[in-house]
């Protein structure tokens, strides 16, 4: 097999322009997937030192300097969030695969889509240069008054600016994504045809530009009450109210966090049907369940805020419209395991982390599921139980879809197979650790340890240490993802076209790997035999 | 490309109307608390024209000064008995126990949250900005009456208590009307 594809005029320009001016959609995607690792690594240090501040009572490593460990919680939620997950699922895997998955030669708006790619960067700077004046300790969700009057000087200033760019780069990435899917697909590639994963980012895209845009408001809004003399929008002195921050953030937070798995649906859905060679069941009721689950999370932000003083009648519908959303969820769920019934299964690294999601997705659900009670949720509130619950979805469940994506299409990225030894102990390794890390701490919540704390009583000291404990495991789990990406890069074993045989019948196993430059200069045509 | 274009525009019309409505929430916000009394808004009546029931509520009182202004602030009575639909009285005691004149005007709220569309005042100190001056000693009324239309929804049957709550703050630039005042000038 050759390394490059088979078209002569594959012409790639010289390194910095390359990769600098890129408007290449596959450049572009490596270059989200390689800011992703990064900030991985950044939030990941992040979240290693509180941990490690938390194995046992008392003040190990913030000693002198507590307010850090908040300051280290609220750039961990941060920059995993906008700066790993979403450049990872959305920038990443939608750049390289959606283009070739519906037959389109690149993105419709190809210099926009780098543009949306380095505002990334510039954003996390402003985000990290927060620390050099003493960082904001307000918590990803950014409250005010703590978030105004609370935290003067320039570093929560910084954030917000940060916070900004990154929402224009995702908006502009939203309207690129949903203008290429919508116009671009190739003769015969009609919306019903389209494979899951580009029904998952077209969603995805229309989350985006409908939620970004409220959170751009609600922080201008803050940065303007911040200015000494400024606005009073949240400011009840001057007859502002903070609960409308609350409202509209989480009008934007809770979209966001299936802007973070909807993608890894895609994902998933993709590696299922490939590893148990069939087609995927229920491919209507999988693309509209994203739908229905993307219509019906703009409806129940609430739920983020039984606590502010709301009354029975509000909760009554905001837990209502919650648990509503359990059926679309379900109808994935169900359809997955159907897919895999009567298959031909092969547990391959993908399917691994894939079966590792359905699972790790489900608990998360179902404690989402209790947590969506305000009864519950009222004495759950704030404790390490939510902090289990979004953690079983997001650094389980989005974060699996990740690696399942990163493993099913490292082949056709990079050309090369990587040693799946390796990689079966990274699984192996991060999906003990991070159970080991998380599980605990539903008990934890469940005992009302709070979160937010540097510090805790005696009570709680056992399951925080087998929590800490999980990191080990974890560590090295990330240490052999590199090792893994390491050692395929240095054997340079070529992947094929189609490394995963039969079942992968997407567009992407169509061509070469890597793709040349320019893929689909004459458009592939759709036939009526299936080929989602 | 022209459908590209078309696309693009909607998209950006869509992007731009949601950033409108983002910035809209705060009149938006305020209406919507005026007209259903979410977050434990009250009403505002010029005078009360109902009719007196026999049903009993006890409303408490409560005070709070916001961090910075240097003020005492009680309420002259723990709590009031009134019928549905009878006008009440009650008092606030303010001192200003620093040497130099403040400006400071009153927030409230009632709770249980879903009575408090039903809690009515026809004169509150909280309407103004108040100023002390320097040491100044003021009783403050408040005048108001519950709704008897409290009495005939089966889910308020169990609003017994209710709880009114003043926060004081201080006017940085008691010149200009305050917002707070705008915001009463809406209920």
């Amino acid at each position: 097999m050759a390394a490059y594809g088979d078209d002569a005029h594959d012409d790639k320009p010289g390194f910095f322009t390359r990769w600098f001016y890129s408007t290449n959609h596959k450049d572009i995607g490596t270059l989200y997937l390689i800011f992703a690792i990064l900030s991985g690594v950044i939030g990941g240090y992040l979240s290693f030192m509180m941990r490690m501040e938390l194995g046992e009572p008392g003040i190990q490593f913030f000693e002198g300097n507590v307010r850090l460990f908040n300051v280290y919680a609220t750039m961990h939620g941060l920059i995993m969030i906008f700066f790993m997950v979403m450049p990872a699922v959305i920038g990443g895997f939608g750049n390289w695969f959606v283009p070739i998955m519906i037959g389109a030669p690149d993105m419709a708006f190809p210099r926009m889509n780098n543009f949306s790619f380095w505002l990334l960067p510039t954003a996390l700077i402003c985000l990290l240069a927060s620390f050099a004046f003493g960082g904001f300790g307000g918590g990803w969700v950014m409250y005010p008054p703590l978030s105004t009057t609370g935290s003067p000087g320039p570093a929560f200033d910084f954030i917000i600016v940060g916070l900004l760019a990154a929402g224009f780069s995702s908006i502009f990435g939203a309207i690129n994504f949903i203008t290429t899917i919508l116009n671009m697909r190739a003769p015969g590639m009609t919306m019903h045809k389209m494979p899951l994963f580009a029904w998952s980012v077209l969603v995805t895209a229309f989350l985006l530009l409908l939620a970004l845009p409220v959170l751009a408001a609600s922080l201008f809004m803050l940065l303007t009450d911040r200015i000494p003399g400024g606005t009073g929008f949240f400011n009840p002195e001057m007859g502002g109210d903070p609960v409308m921050f609350q409202h509209l953030f989480w009008f934007f937070g809770h979209p966001e966090v299936y802007i973070m798995i909807l993608p890894a649906f895609g994902i998933v859905s993709h590696v299922v049907s490939t590893f148990s060679k069939k087609p995927i069941f229920g491919y209507l009721g999988m693309a509209y369940a994203m739908v229905a689950i993307g219509v019906v999370g703009f409806v129940v932000w609430a739920h983020h805020m039984y606590t502010v003083g709301m009354d029975v009648d509000l909760k009554a519908y905001f837990i209502a419209a919650t648990l509503v959303i359990a059926v679309p969820t379900g109808v994935k769920i169900f359809s997955w395991l159907a897919t895999m019934w009567g298959g031909s299964i092969r547990f391959s690294i993908p399917m691994q982390w894939a079966l590792a999601f359905i699972f790790l997705f489900v608990v998360g659900g179902v404690t989402g599921v209790a947590l969506a009670n305000a009864g519950l949720d009222t004495a759950l509130h704030d404790t390490y139980y939510v902090v289990a619950h979004f953690h079983y979805v997001l650094s389980m469940g989005a974060v699996f879809g990740i690696f399942c994506g990163f493993y099913y299409w490292f082949g056709k990225m990079t050309g090369y197979l990587y040693n799946k030894w390796l990689a079966g102990i990274h699984f192996w390794l991060f999906f003990i650790g991070v159970n080991v890390i998380f599980m605990p701490q539903h008990f934890l919540g469940l005992q009302g340890m709070p979160r937010r704390y540097v510090d805790y009583p005696e009570e709680f000291e056992m399951w925080n240490n087998v929590s800490t404990l999980g990191i080990i495991p974890t560590g090295l789990g990330v240490l052999f993802f590199f090792i893994t990406v390491g050692e395929a890069f240095w054997r340079k074993r070529p992947a094929g076209d189609n490394p995963w045989g039969e079942g992968a019948n997407t567009l992407e196993w169509t061509l070469s790997s890597p793709p040349p430059f320019h893929s689909f200069n004459t458009l592939p045509r759709m036939t009526d035999d299936g080929g989602h | 490309m022209n459908q590209n274009r078309k696309t693009v525009w909607i998209l950006t019309g869509m992007a731009i109307a949601m950033l409108g409505l983002g910035f809209a929430s705060k009149p938006l916000y305020e209406k919507f608390c005026a007209v259903t009394g979410y977050g434990g808004t009250t009403k505002r009546a010029a005078s009360n024209d109902t009719q007196i029931i026999d049903r009993t509520v006890r409303v408490y009182f409560d005070s709070n000064i916001a961090p910075g202004l240097a003020w005492e602030f009680k309420p002259e009575q723990r709590f009031v008995d009134v019928k549905l639909g009878q006008s009440a009285l009650a008092y606030y005691r303010v001192k200003n126990t620093s040497d130099e004149p403040i400006v400071g005007t009153a927030n409230f709220n009632v709770t249980p949250i879903k009575g408090a569309p039903f809690f009515v005042k026809t004169e509150c100190f909280c309407f103004t900005e108040q100023l002390l001056e320097a040491g100044q000693e003021a009783t403050m009324p408040v005048l108001f009456f519950v709704d008897p239309l409290l009495d005939e929804e089966k889910r308020f049957k169990d609003v017994k208590d209710m709880t009114l709550s003043y926060t004081f703050f201080r006017v940085k630039d008691p010149k200009t009307v305050s917002a707070a005042q705008s915001r009463d000038a809406l209920n």
